[in-house]
């Protein structure tokens, strides 16, 4: 996948269906957070995310703080918040899973604030977008086609997914949509 | 000035007062008595200036201080806190000479031999000496002069923060101080009453060998200090091998968040001494006395040398809230393993990383939110089983990472890809010297355009940019 950066100073949702590769788009940042030699923190809300793939993916897990919340909303949102206040991150990425959270204006406005005076750029994965006008990018992946592999006539293993991805808000650009890619599966 | 002794007296006047305002710096501009129990009856075993011009003095009873100063504010006299102070007071002198003595509680002598290449004049040293007690929270009065006995004096019957005797005129200045600067005990303080000697330049012009005769050894100590000589060698002191602050409190403290206010001025008193002394505290040993009678202690290891109150307090506080006291608290004392800081500076053009400070800060608080076990870096093991993963402690790499390697060429440096390599050219020198040196030299095309030339230290493996083509 080529560099993917979330603008720093600013908050970036990407929304999805299972399976349409925004985890993957999630990875890709890290990766590049962490290939320029930045320090990335990852809330990992339901505790999915996957060390071995993301290594394999060309992350460097040493710059990159795994924070596990065991499926607690509240926690995940209290330890973004403490994270986006630290000055020194270059990105801190939220990944809500499948949970559903509504967030308040007050407290999105809250985070936007924080991230703006940090310098830091938030990430947020999800479902559903969270931080409504607050965020300045939001993207939606969408799965387009999926291929199987196998040494025999019947698959034994899930190859790769293609996925398009659409901008459904961005603040200094009018809404598109990408070429779609392949990721590994 | 060579060859010529000189000292400084800094000394801070109605020191138990002065402990106590040093604890509570919101009390310095009220009348203060400090009071001990003798019997039934508590009598005033200092008071500070405030409450003096009131007529307070010691030795009186509460009820009768209070009768002259009814907005007289009374503490406890709590040992720990003259202690404390007295310390701190130690500790702010050896920041300017390594040279003291422990005169007493709030005076200490300084050696200023020297000091002048280092300070400046006799009156900037003073001033430093009162700047150095200011930082620890006591206000002194400094004299400077050929003895300690005259730089005491000098300090105790002056108005103004430095004063400076000039070398030779050390009796001529202090001829017209009254007698009672010299604290002289009773029974001879009130025979020189009745001789109608005042002050010290009557004492010293009284005849020696009369004083002999008359007085004793007392007498005799007596007629020195009034010569302004010393009677006893200088003895130096050390700084002892514990930092230590406390604080006693009138009540029962029972929640973590009125502990956290009780411990941050004990922890801001302690700062002030390190930073005086430009070291920082690796071990912070927390001491909780109890109302029950026993004692709460912890140990609470620093991630780093720090000597910053905030992320202090924070660590401390998380870990009392992990490790709760079992009882009431009553008293609160805290002493650090000060050690010498070194300070560093993070690479031009490194990319920014979080500062220690806040990052130790950030993960105490996720980790009381999310548990240890929760927090870290994960790092793969080397198993066939697919979630195999171990977490360790978030330590991000601050060197900046070497050149990537396919055999033995560079194939990425930092983020960018070798798109074209030239090398390795080698050279070497000096090896039949202690200064050899051997290196391979690689010019490189990397994928945003640029042109570098890298080397590679062959004795220690170590690769650096060695120059940017432009």
């Amino acid at each position: 996948m080529e560099r993917v950066a979330a603008a720093r100073g600013e908050i970036t949702e990407i929304v999805g269906r299972p399976s349409s590769g925004r985890t993957s788009l999630l990875v890709a940042c890290l990766r590049d957070v962490a290939q320029s030699g930045e320090t990335a923190a990852l809330v990992d809300t339901e505790e999915t995310f996957d060390p071995a793939s993301a290594a394999q993916a060309g992350v460097d897990l040493r710059r990159l703080l795994w924070v596990r919340c065991g499926g607690r909303r509240d926690v995940a949102l209290r330890a973004v918040d403490m994270l986006v206040r630290c000055p020194g991150f270059a990105l801190v990425a939220l990944d809500l899973g499948e949970l559903v959270v509504r967030l308040p204006a007050t407290l999105a406005f809250r985070l936007k604030f924080a991230v703006r005076r940090a310098d830091v750029a938030l990430l947020i994965v999800g479902r559903r977008r969270l931080t409504g006008a607050s965020a300045t990018l939001a993207i939606e992946t969408r799965r387009q086609a999926i291929e199987w592999a196998g040494p025999g006539p019947a698959p034994t293993r899930l190859a790769r997914v293609r996925t398009t991805t659409a901008v459904l808000r961005a603040r200094h650009a009018p809404p598109a949509e990408s070429p779609s890619r392949w990721w590994r599966a | 000035m060579a060859g010529v002794s000189r000292f400084a007296c800094v000394l801070v006047a109605h020191f138990a007062a002065a402990a106590v305002e040093r604890c509570e710096p919101a009390l310095r501009e009220q009348p203060l008595a400090v009071l001990t129990q003798t019997a039934n009856i508590k009598i005033l075993a200092d008071a500070n200036a405030a409450a003096r011009e009131r007529d307070v003095r010691s030795g009186m009873t509460e009820t009768e201080a209070a009768a002259r100063c009814p907005t007289l504010v009374t503490r406890p006299h709590i040992e720990e806190h003259v202690a404390a102070a007295r310390h701190a007071l130690l500790e702010a002198a050896l920041a300017v000479s390594p040279r003291i003595e422990d005169g007493g509680a709030g005076i200490v002598y300084v050696d200023t031999a020297g000091l002048d290449r280092l300070i400046g004049d006799p009156e900037a040293i003073g001033r430093r000496l009162v700047h150095q007690a200011r930082t620890v929270g006591l206000v002194a009065r400094v004299g400077v002069a050929g003895s300690r006995t005259a730089a005491r004096v000098a300090a105790a019957s002056a108005s103004v923060p430095v004063t400076v005797v000039a070398p030779g005129r050390e009796r001529a200045a202090l001829a017209g101080v009254p007698l009672g600067v010299l604290d002289l005990d009773p029974p001879l303080a009130a025979t020189l009453a009745r001789w109608g000697v005042r002050t010290l330049g009557e004492m010293a012009a009284l005849p020696r060998e009369g004083v002999t005769m008359r007085l004793g050894p007392a007498g005799l100590r007596a007629h020195d200090q009034a010569l302004g000589r010393d009677h006893e060698p200088f003895r130096p002191w050390t700084p002892p091998p514990f930092w230590e602050e406390a604080q006693g409190v009138e009540w029962e403290i029972e929640s973590l968040e009125v502990l956290t206010v009780v411990l941050e001025p004990v922890l801001t008193r302690l700062c002030g001494r390190l930073g005086a002394a430009a070291l920082a505290a690796d071990v912070l040993d927390i001491r909780l006395g109890l109302a029950s009678g026993g004692h709460h202690a912890r140990v609470v290891s620093l991630a780093y040398p720090m000597s910053e109150v905030k992320p202090m307090l924070a660590l401390v506080g998380l870990d009392l809230e992990a490790h709760p006291p079992p009882a009431p608290v009553t008293r609160v004392a805290v002493s650090a393993h000060p050690i010498r800081a070194q300070m560093g500076q993070g690479g031009l053009w490194q990319p920014p990383v979080p500062a220690i400070r806040d990052l130790v800060s950030v993960l105490a608080r996720l980790a009381a939110l999310v548990g240890t076990d929760s927090l870290g870096s994960p790092t793969l093991v080397d198993s066939h089983r697919p979630d195999a993963f171990a977490m360790l402690a978030f330590s991000p790499p601050t060197e900046p990472d070497a050149p990537a390697v396919v055999g033995e060429r560079p194939a990425r440096v930092d983020a960018q890809h070798v798109v074209a390599c030239a090398g390795p050219w080698r050279a070497s020198g000096e090896w039949w010297d202690t200064e050899a040196w051997a290196r391979d030299e690689w010019d490189v095309a990397l994928g945003d355009g640029a042109l570098c030339r890298l080397a590679r230290d062959r004795l220690t493996g170590h690769w650096y940019l060695d120059g940017l083509y432009d």
